[in-house]
């Protein structure tokens, strides 16, 4: 079954000169973990605001085409519909937080959409030890590190259990440790949670071997959906538009270039090393 | 060669960030629900609006001083408000020495060029007291309470969840801009700007000019902070879907014990005996005051 079909997606925000998103297509299978790609000003932001409501509920502009979420179109569902259908955290972690300590919340999204104490209690625990945030409950929002902000605020859209969740750029505003516990949240997610996952990532090194479909969006349009090792095929492609492989297939391509490799493209450093011991093992014989 | 062994502190007092400042990490009014210490709050910071009698409230700061000590707030943080009590005391003893009120029956006093006049001198002297009584236990309230538990402390009263979610994101607005300002500050110094230099007219412009990034930030967060609130499913209202009632779940977690029960009802009837005897009695007023008498007597022998 889709969980999201954008069907032509046309939007301009208002007083904006031209449209952020020109006839997007883009389907998503239910429980799949789809990465968006692409160059800064492409549509990634506006795709995914798209999908998840706030185009067209909560910003003014002009629109063309649709949004389906489980075969029912976003523009008619209710800003509490869409909350436990898909949820969205976004890429300044602070920006996000409305409550005074890390465990109001993460009970926040929960109470608006009517759960009762024990299901809170319930979720709450689970949401906390997915993200591994246990030792924060106490604290303010305002008093921890920014990957510390950001899996809190995964942890909060978390609870509220949507079958849809969209990560905006979860690590643009990180360092590199906090980047790190963000994949190591999104690694969890993809092994123990049924959703289907839809992260923006610029970090094409750390996203690929986890999605099971990368999509670039360029110049407002999505201009290539497929399986990662598929997507990567093309390097040319991708070069114009400004994405870059991760520099183990990008290794591999080279190799293939030169005619000493003609095998899959590896995502992962550890594909990447077993190619090379490989290849090293052919020129020895 | 031999390494001296760090020497550690015996005892670090740890404390809890706030938006307004800090809060010690463990303090015997934590036993106290959140309700209960803003009833105490209120009464200790509006009892002294019915009390004339300088020594009444001077013994409330003293008392309140102990609260300090023993609720594990670092008295020496106090000295921060130091500036604040002495500009207060310039401003109003000063306005008596500048506009002395003369009417009828006045004591006058010559203190060098000046002519003032005992009673609108022992008033302001009064007043201040009163203030500072107010003050020290606003102070006390945001030393051993954070915004979380005075929000807390709303919503067992019922209040609105509406209304306490605007406080709250009024409080969290507050923080952040002190920070943008200091962010812009920053910046500003780092390309080379020495405030200290300026005029004071030129002071002035630069402080007129932080308004526009201020307010450009302010105008950008609040519309990430809507479209947070719109991804969680706020509604203005604050109800969740088919009128049920909020589950309010950070309540569940703090229990009213029977000591709050005694120490809000204790306080709640100090309050109204308070009132009571002002209103009706005049128990607090000035003439009861031992310290006027004394004061009195010595400026008319």
């Amino acid at each position: 079954m889709l969980a999201v079909s954008v069907k032509n997606l046309s939007w301009k925000y208002e007083h904006a000169t031209e449209f952020a998103l020109k006839g997007a297509n883009l389907d998503i299978e239910e429980g799949s973990f789809v990465a968006i790609v692409g160059p800064n000003e492409a549509g990634k932001t506006t795709l995914v605001s798209a999908i998840q409501g706030l185009i067209p509920h909560s910003f003014n502009g002009v629109i063309r085409g649709y949004v389906e979420v489980f075969g029912e179109k976003v523009a008619e569902k209710s800003s509490l519909e869409l909350a436990q259908e898909v949820g969205l955290v976004f890429s300044d972690p602070e920006a996000q937080f409305t409550a005074m300590t890390v465990q109001e919340e993460l009970v926040f999204g929960m109470e608006n959409i009517g759960l009762t104490v024990e299901e809170i209690d319930e979720r709450l625990h689970w949401a906390v030890e997915m993200a591994d945030i246990a030792d924060l409950l106490d604290k303010s929002p305002f008093d921890i590190s920014g990957g510390q902000k950001q899996r809190v605020n995964i942890a909060a859209i978390l609870a509220m259990r949507p079958p849809i969740l969209i990560l905006d750029e979860p690590t643009s505003m990180l360092d590199p440790l906090g980047k790190d516990f963000i994949f190591d949240v999104l690694t969890t997610l993809r092994e123990q949670v049924a959703m289907t996952l839809i992260v923006v990532e610029h970090n094409i090194e750390q996203i690929a071997p986890l999605a099971d479909q990368i999509a670039l969006v360029y110049d407002g349009q999505v201009v290539k959906v497929a399986e990662p090792r598929e997507f990567f095929a093309d390097s040319g492609f991708l070069s114009e538009r400004h994405v870059e492989p991760p520099e183990v297939t990008a290794l591999a391509h080279w190799l293939r270039e030169q005619r000493y490799y003609n095998g899959p493209l590896p995502l992962k450093m550890d594909e990447a090393l077993s190619i090379s011991r490989d290849l090293l093992k052919r020129e020895v014989k | 060669m031999s390494v001296e062994p760090t020497v550690q502190p015996t005892s670090i007092k740890k404390r809890r960030k706030t938006l307004l400042g800090f809060v010690p990490e463990e303090s015997i009014f934590y036993n106290l629900h959140p309700a209960t210490r803003l009833i105490i709050f209120i009464v200790s910071g509006f009892a002294p609006i019915w009390i004339d009698l300088p020594e009444i409230n001077i013994a409330i700061i003293i008392l309140l001083l102990v609260l300090f000590t023993v609720g594990g707030v670092d008295l020496s943080r106090l000295k921060i408000y130091l500036p604040m009590m002495v500009t207060a005391a310039i401003f109003m003893f000063g306005i008596r020495f500048l506009f002395p009120a003369y009417e009828s029956g006045y004591i006058p006093l010559q203190v060098g060029p000046f002519t003032v006049y005992y009673q609108p001198i022992f008033w302001a002297f009064i007043s201040y007291w009163r203030i500072f009584a107010l003050v020290f236990a606003s102070i006390f309230y945001f030393s051993t309470n954070r915004e979380s538990d005075t929000l807390i402390a709303l919503r067992a009263f019922r209040t609105p969840f509406a209304a306490t979610y605007l406080m709250a994101l009024s409080l969290r607005s507050a923080g952040m801009f002190m920070e943008d300002f200091s962010i812009i500050r920053q910046a500003e110094q780092a390309r080379g700007l020495d405030t200290g230099a300026l005029s004071l007219r030129d002071r002035i412009k630069l402080y007129t000019m932080y308004t526009v990034p201020l307010f450009s930030i302010a105008i950008m967060r609040a519309t990430e902070v809507s479209a947070a609130l719109f991804a969680r499913g706020y509604t203005i209202s604050g109800r969740p879907p088919g009128k049920k009632k909020r589950a309010v779940y950070i309540l569940t977690l703090h229990s009213f014990k029977w000591l709050d029960w005694f120490v809000s009802i204790f306080f709640i009837l100090l309050f109204v005996v308070i009132v009571y005897l002002q209103t009706v009695h005049g128990t607090f007023r000035i003439e009861h005051s031992p310290m006027n008498h004394f004061f009195y007597n010595l400026v008319t022998r």
